[in-house]
């Protein structure tokens, strides 16, 4: 596939490092040096140009394109680079980035002269959603229009004996899942039935949403379910965690340091609490008793304040904490200082991005523990050998079906179950193979 | 020596721009001259009433002619005052001329002036008999007038002037509709103006079939049409010196109904009624509570009523009602001598004098808006005590309401109150010294019942009583409290500062 990239910022770098190696990928930006750096890393053909310039799409190759990205940081860049990639390569597919809540909207409505339109904040957020729903969650993923959902979980002492330290062909887990991967240290495996999972592994669980459910229960007892927030920092990214949050019925406390951004959220949003504070005054903390929240989410746009104000949070006695990380490297200071999960908006935004550019056989694309792994949706091919087998006689080669979606409906697959023709599967595997894997099914 | 600062109010732009209105206003004795050729009463005082009028506007426009027609907010100030203070100058002339010995005295004309065109309805007249049909008509169509007026002051100009929170009016009615309802504010007052007008021979229509139909004796065209012309503008003034006493049962209820539309605000009628989108009455927090507050009180009274054994059955809860949507409208109607009831009864009358009703609707006092976002605020007060820190916008109908239209309103609120005490002080030293028979709380109730607009107060001065027996000075302090609490009082406090005047 012919894929035309406008923003080499990071979300740029991501979609490129997903990508490169499958596609052809033409990067346009305003600024060399960040050509030069995305250059010399991977195999791509950079132009020096600007995505608002029809003249500089069109001399670009733009019409050449399949798939068009703008991507840049700039909502009205992307906005024009789409119409005018529309009208330039007609057959193309267009994909916006956007940080702006309205213009997804508009586009739902058809009001947006582009294919797809993918919102940072909005992504951020249902990830944030999707980790508060299931409480000892990592990171989680919803497949299936909902009904396959994929989980990480860090398996700590305490978890039940129900799962820990039992082979797992003899293991009592959820009704309706898989443990697709374990990961320990810096292997992973792809369990057998004699695996035995290991206080301070890292398991990825595929099953349905009440299984999930059931295995955050497993694996941290204590875990009720989340029914208070906390979001520090009342940003684009702040206000559309607020709001996914709000709508599924969980109480929402704000703090911002700003008083006109603080007056606005709380005018926007009339059930959440917005204070207008620091969030780093101790007297403060202890008489809101923030400590006893069930979450805090750290939204703000500065990476280092969002970590000061975690730590500090988490001496107040909060219990679990998400950090908004927006440099890539953050996510691993975050991790060092025990903030619970780090979410960067940007990987979020270019794994949407990335599901575009796949095979048209290909659903949908999580990506995993920084890219390393990923979880594809993708429809059997009609003379796939794999047709017709039972998955007890599959060889394990790297990679691990969770589910099967057949005629709309989620099946987790025991070893007797056989794959029909039509069928999707959603497969587990390392990023490396995963054209291969895909190839094979 | 400090250099002297320049006038900032363009006076001459101002008196113009008076004159036209003036001239205009003279033009309204056209109706008292048809009812006064109707009865074959002398028709020369309102001839000689609009030849002055409009004589004066025509002079004053004229002699300033030539003035920069840009008249601004800082005019607009001047301009509502004067006019008001006009209008009840051009309402008494005709008591003047012809108000026999009861309205003859200009301080009882201008009161009895003022109290119409402010739709107040207090009244000097203790012998109801003795005016002519066409005078007593007039009374009751200079509140009709009155009436008309605020609804262009409510709708039009004190939104403008930012006056106590009167902005409100504007952000109250969200919705593309009501955007495009007061993008023209001509095309609004149009629209308001036939929907009061429409209310107003609906009421007419209803109270005269109750003559035609033989239900109600006295209720003949000429009575329907009367109080028709003072309910809406809920003004209270009646041709009876019992006033709805004097009428059946059923034109009583009739009544209510009407003083409880004439207490609503006329833009959400419009929607409500004209548009047909009933839910938005349903959907206003003013109107819910406007009609929650006219529910509590009514109860109260009626079970008062009940208990003391004022009243029993149908008569205890007439009565209750009709006495509770009179006073919270500020209309001043009354079906029975609320003088006379128990103090429990009376403290209750006293205190719904300072509620009014809706905003956007005729009524004076400080009305239900301004109660509801002062309990708001206050809610807000005691939980930022405890959280100073918390961010809260106060809401109405869902949209925030802006910080300085908060402040507006605790401004207005304060003031007045301090009119309303300022004044009662007044009209109570003077009593005692005069030797009238107003004791304190009557004096505080007079008060109350001028600044807002209602009409009747307590004692001497009840429903079935008149204000006559006051001094000069307490009628010429109802006069000022009557203007100032129909202007909204913040109009009139500004022409009181430097800054107005001065650059």
């Amino acid at each position: 596939m012919r894929i035309f990239l406008i923003g080499a910022g990071q979300v740029g770098f991501a979609v490129v490092e997903a990508l490169h190696t499958d596609h052809e990928i033409t990067v346009l930006d305003t600024e060399p040096s960040r050509l030069a750096a995305l250059a010399e890393r991977y195999d791509v053909a950079t132009v020096e140009g600007n995505g608002t310039s029809r003249r500089d799409l069109a001399a670009a190759g733009v019409q050449n394109a399949d798939l068009v990205i703008a991507c840049t940081s700039r909502d009205e860049v992307n906005l024009v680079a789409g119409m005018f990639a529309r009208r330039e390569a007609k057959n193309a597919t267009t994909v916006i980035r956007t940080s702006n809540v309205e213009y997804v909207e508009l586009w739902r409505v058809g009001q947006l002269d582009v294919d797809f339109v993918v919102c940072s904040e909005l992504e951020t957020a249902h990830a944030i959603s999707r980790i508060i729903g299931v409480p000892a969650a990592r990171q989680t993923d919803i497949f299936a229009e909902g009904q396959v959902q994929i989980v990480e979980f860090d398996v700590e002492e305490g978890a039940s004996e129900d799962v820990l330290g039992t082979p797992l062909r003899e293991a009592k887990i959820p009704r309706d899942s898989k443990v697709a991967a374990v990961i320990r240290g810096d292997e992973m495996l792809l369990p057998g039935g004699n695996e035995v999972i290991r206080a301070g592994d890292r398991i990825v669980v595929i099953g349905s949403p009440e299984a999930a459910q059931a295995w955050s229960a497993l694996l941290a007892p204590e875990g009720a379910a989340v029914r208070d927030v906390v979001i520090y920092g009342a940003g684009r990214v702040g206000s559309a965690i607020a709001r996914v949050l709000l709508d599924q019925g969980i109480r929402v406390r704000m703090i911002e340091a700003s008083p006109e951004k603080a007056r606005a959220v709380a005018e926007a949003l009339p059930d959440a609490r917005v204070y207008n504070a620091t969030g780093v005054d101790p007297d403060f903390l202890e008489r809101e008793r923030i400590g006893q929240t069930n979450a805090a989410i750290f939204a703000m746009r500065d990476d280092a304040k969002n970590l000061y104000a975690a730590s500090l949070a988490e001496v107040h006695g909060v219990k679990f904490t998400i950090g908004i990380a927006h440099e890539t490297v953050s996510t691993e200071a975050f991790e060092h200082a025990g903030i619970d999960v780090s979410v960067n908006p940007r990987t979020v935004t270019a794994e949407e991005i990335i599901r575009f550019a796949h095979d048209p056989r290909t659903k949908q694309v999580a990506l995993l523990e920084g890219n390393r792994y990923e979880v594809i949706d993708v429809v059997l091919r009609d003379t796939s050998e794999y047709i017709g087998k039972a998955f007890r006689e599959m060889p394990i080669r790297g990679a691990l079906i969770g589910a099967v979606v057949r005629n709309g409906s989620a099946i987790f697959p025991h070893g007797d179950d056989v794959l029909q023709l039509g069928d999707r599967v959603i497969v587990f595997t390392q990023a490396a193979d995963a054209p291969r894997v895909v190839n094979a099914l | 020596m400090r250099p002297k600062r320049r006038l900032a109010v363009d006076l001459k732009a101002t008196a113009n721009l008076i004159g036209a209105l003036v001239k205009y206003l003279g033009l309204a004795v056209v109706f008292p001259i048809g009812v006064a050729l109707l009865y074959d009463d002398p028709v020369w005082p309102f001839v000689a009433t609009g030849a002055i009028t409009s004589g004066f506007g025509l002079t004053l426009e004229r002699a300033t002619a030539g003035a920069a027609s840009r008249v601004g907010v800082r005019e607009g100030f001047l301009v509502v005052t004067v006019i008001w203070l006009l209008a009840a100058a051009f309402a008494s002339l005709p008591y003047l001329f012809a108000g026999g010995n009861q309205l003859s005295h200009p301080v009882d004309a201008y009161f009895e002036g003022m109290s119409g065109f402010t739709t107040t309805g207090a009244t000097i007249l203790t012998d109801f008999d003795e005016l002519s049909r066409s005078l007593a008509m007039w009374r009751q169509f200079t509140q009709w007038l009155g009436g008309m007026g605020i609804i262009i002051l409510a709708i039009a100009v004190l939104p403008r002037l930012r006056v106590g929170g009167r902005q409100l009016l504007e952000s109250e009615l969200p919705g593309p509709e009501i955007a495009q309802l007061s993008e023209r504010i001509r095309n609004t007052a149009r629209r308001l103006w036939f929907l009061y007008i429409g209310l107003t021979a609906a009421e007419t229509l209803a109270l005269a079939s109750l003559g035609w139909f033989g239900i109600d004796e006295r209720m003949n065209v000429y009575e329907a049409l009367a109080h028709a012309f003072t309910t809406l503008p809920s003004g209270g003034f009646s041709t009876q010196a019992n006033s709805i006493e004097a009428f059946s049962a059923a034109a009583q209820w009739i009544i209510v109904v009407f003083m409880l539309l004439a207490g609503a605000n006329f833009a959400l009628m419009y929607r409500g009624i004209i548009r047909r989108q009933p839910r938005v009455f349903v959907r206003d927090e003013e109107f819910r509570l406007y009609l929650l507050v006219v529910g509590v009180a009514a109860t109260a009274l009626v079970v008062q009523l009940w208990s003391y054994g004022t009243a029993q059955g149908e008569a205890a809860l007439r009565a209750g009602i009709f006495q509770t949507v009179s006073i919270v409208t500020t209309t001043g109607y009354a079906t029975a001598d609320f003088a006379a009831w128990s103090t429990l009864s009376l403290l209750t009358i006293f205190a719904l004098m300072f509620a009014g009703a809706s905003a956007g609707s005729t009524s004076g006092g400080i009305k239900i808006v301004r109660h509801l976002l002062v309990g708001k605020v206050l809610r807000r007060e005691l939980e930022q005590t405890v959280s100073p820190e918390l961010v809260m916008p106060i809401r109405l109908n869902g949209a925030a309401v802006d910080e300085r239209t908060l402040r507006g309103i605790a401004a207005f609120i304060l003031l007045y109150i301090g009119f309303w005490a300022v004044g009662a002080a007044a009209i109570a030293i003077e009593s005692a010294i005069g030797g009238v028979d107003v004791g304190t709380l009557d004096a505080l109730a007079i008060s109350a019942s001028a600044v807002g607009n209602v009409g009747p107060a307590l004692g001497i001065t009840g429903p079935m009583g008149s204000f006559e027996p006051l001094g000069d000075v307490s009628k010429l302090t109802m006069v000022v409290l009557m203007w100032v609490g129909r202007l909204e009082i913040i109009p009139v406090v500004v022409l009181l500062t430097r800054h107005y005047w001065r650059l």
